[in-house]
């Protein structure tokens, strides 16, 4: 098998590492994003995964605001419940400043039994995420995020294509009624403009397109799944691949994580290996056209950053090995 | 009467000549357009989910007196709706 490196992916302005729960997602991403740094670029690691684990690795306290944990290396960990509260706070306030008391209390009250909604946590991680890849260019060259399991992931995903089809739906039919409705005082494009629902509408749309934009932009944003040489792990992974594509996300590569060494012994060991090739046969041919980097599994946990460098250094290994 | 106030009030007898007829319709169609918009907006409330339901948030204050006046235009004379108690 022709291994290849991670190494291209350094140049993206976004990368997301996704997988099955358990896979490595959280080791690969922080070891990718150390390499980054390390290379010069100013990296912004976000963890999105509501079993927040990248402060262990890196033995360092994160928290929901950024913090520079290494030189050029900046993390956080967002929590969706907690994104959600803060959106609907911030509209609370934005509200307070602009109606009567009666119009708040009606107002508060819809929008409390709106942020029930299932789905809404999802939308408000969403919204921040576009405010670190569209709001925060001038900081980071690069943002790594690393994602909630698969199937939550690429719903996430998936979400401003739905988004903005929905806004541009909603777009279309309050200018019509504005424009018809205009009074005859204004002209209809006047009246379009003036209308604070329809401004707000598309002022949400722009912010969700341009986060669209740069996600489908195969030379600004990839995809990598982190993967275990096991059954169940290749037949989800497959599925995803499929859906990224659907997507119109590049799936810039694969890692095959905690691949065993060659010089175990013992027949159990042996077994294992053995099972492992046929496995990693089978990864080579379901997923022939795409890069695969493996990473071998380590005598110890990964934890602190000398045990993620030596991850690093297979992810970015530059030479083409056979395994 | 002035030139200028002469041709304001030509301007108006024209366009209602013009549009008269048809104003009742265009109003009709707009009440129309208008219900499905709210309905749109307020999804959820009748529990149909709506993948924009945050983004509207910042737009219910604006829409509230409209959801008013369309409960009222449909001869309901509270709120329907238990969750948007309106009046």
């Amino acid at each position: 098998m022709l291994l290849t490196t991670l190494d291209d992916l350094l140049a993206q302005q976004v990368v997301f590492f996704g997988g099955k729960g358990g896979v490595g997602k959280t080791t690969c991403s922080a070891a990718f994003a150390l390499a980054a740094s390390r290379r010069g670029r100013r990296v912004l690691l976000v963890s999105t995964d509501p079993a927040h684990s990248t402060a262990d690795i890196f033995e360092k306290p994160i928290g929901s605001s950024e913090r520079e944990i290494l030189p050029g290396l900046t993390a956080v960990e967002i929590d969706a419940e907690q994104e959600a509260r803060r959106y609907i706070g911030d509209v609370k306030r934005d509200i307070e400043r602009m109606f009567s008391p009666a119009v708040i209390k009606q107002a508060h009250r819809q929008i409390d039994m709106a942020a029930a909604s299932p789905g809404l946590s999802e939308v408000a991680l969403l919204d921040r995420m576009i405010d670190l890849i569209v709001g925060r260019s001038a900081d980071y060259d690069l943002v790594v995020f690393d994602t909630a399991p698969t199937g939550h992931t690429l719903q996430l995903l998936r979400m401003p294509e739905a988004i903005t089809s929905w806004i541009q739906a909603l777009v279309r039919h309050r200018r019509a009624v504005v424009e018809i409705d205009h009074g005859s005082d204004q002209t209809a494009e006047a009246a379009a403009k003036a209308d604070p629902v329809l401004a707000a509408l598309q002022r949400r749309h722009e912010r969700v397109s341009r986060l669209y934009s740069i996600m489908t932009d195969r030379r600004r944003t990839s995809f990598v799944l982190v993967m275990l040489p096991e059954r169940l792990v290749i037949d989800e992974t497959a599925r995803a691949a499929e859906l990224l594509n659907d997507a119109g996300i590049d799936l810039g590569g694969l890692v095959v994580n905690r691949v065993l060494p060659d010089d175990l012994t013992g027949d159990f060991f042996l077994s294992r290996k053995a099972q492992e090739r046929t496995y990693l046969d089978e990864i080579e041919r379901r997923f022939k056209r795409l890069p695969r980097v493996i990473v071998r599994q380590l005598p110890r946990d990964v934890y602190g950053t000398e045990p993620l460098t030596r991850v690093s250094e297979q992810l970015m290994a530059k030479a083409s090995l056979e395994i | 009467m002035s030139f200028d106030e002469f041709r304001q009030r030509f301007g108006d007898f024209l366009h209602g000549a013009a549009y008269g007829g048809y104003e009742l319709e265009l109003r009709r169609q707009t009440g129309e357009l208008n219900d499905l918009f709210l309905l749109l907006c307020f999804m959820e409330a009748t529990a149909l989910p709506n993948p924009a339901t945050l983004y509207l948030l910042e737009v219910y204050p604006y829409l509230l007196e409209q959801f008013h006046s369309w409960h009222l235009r449909m001869g309901i004379e509270h709120s329907p709706i238990g969750t948007l108690p309106c009046c």
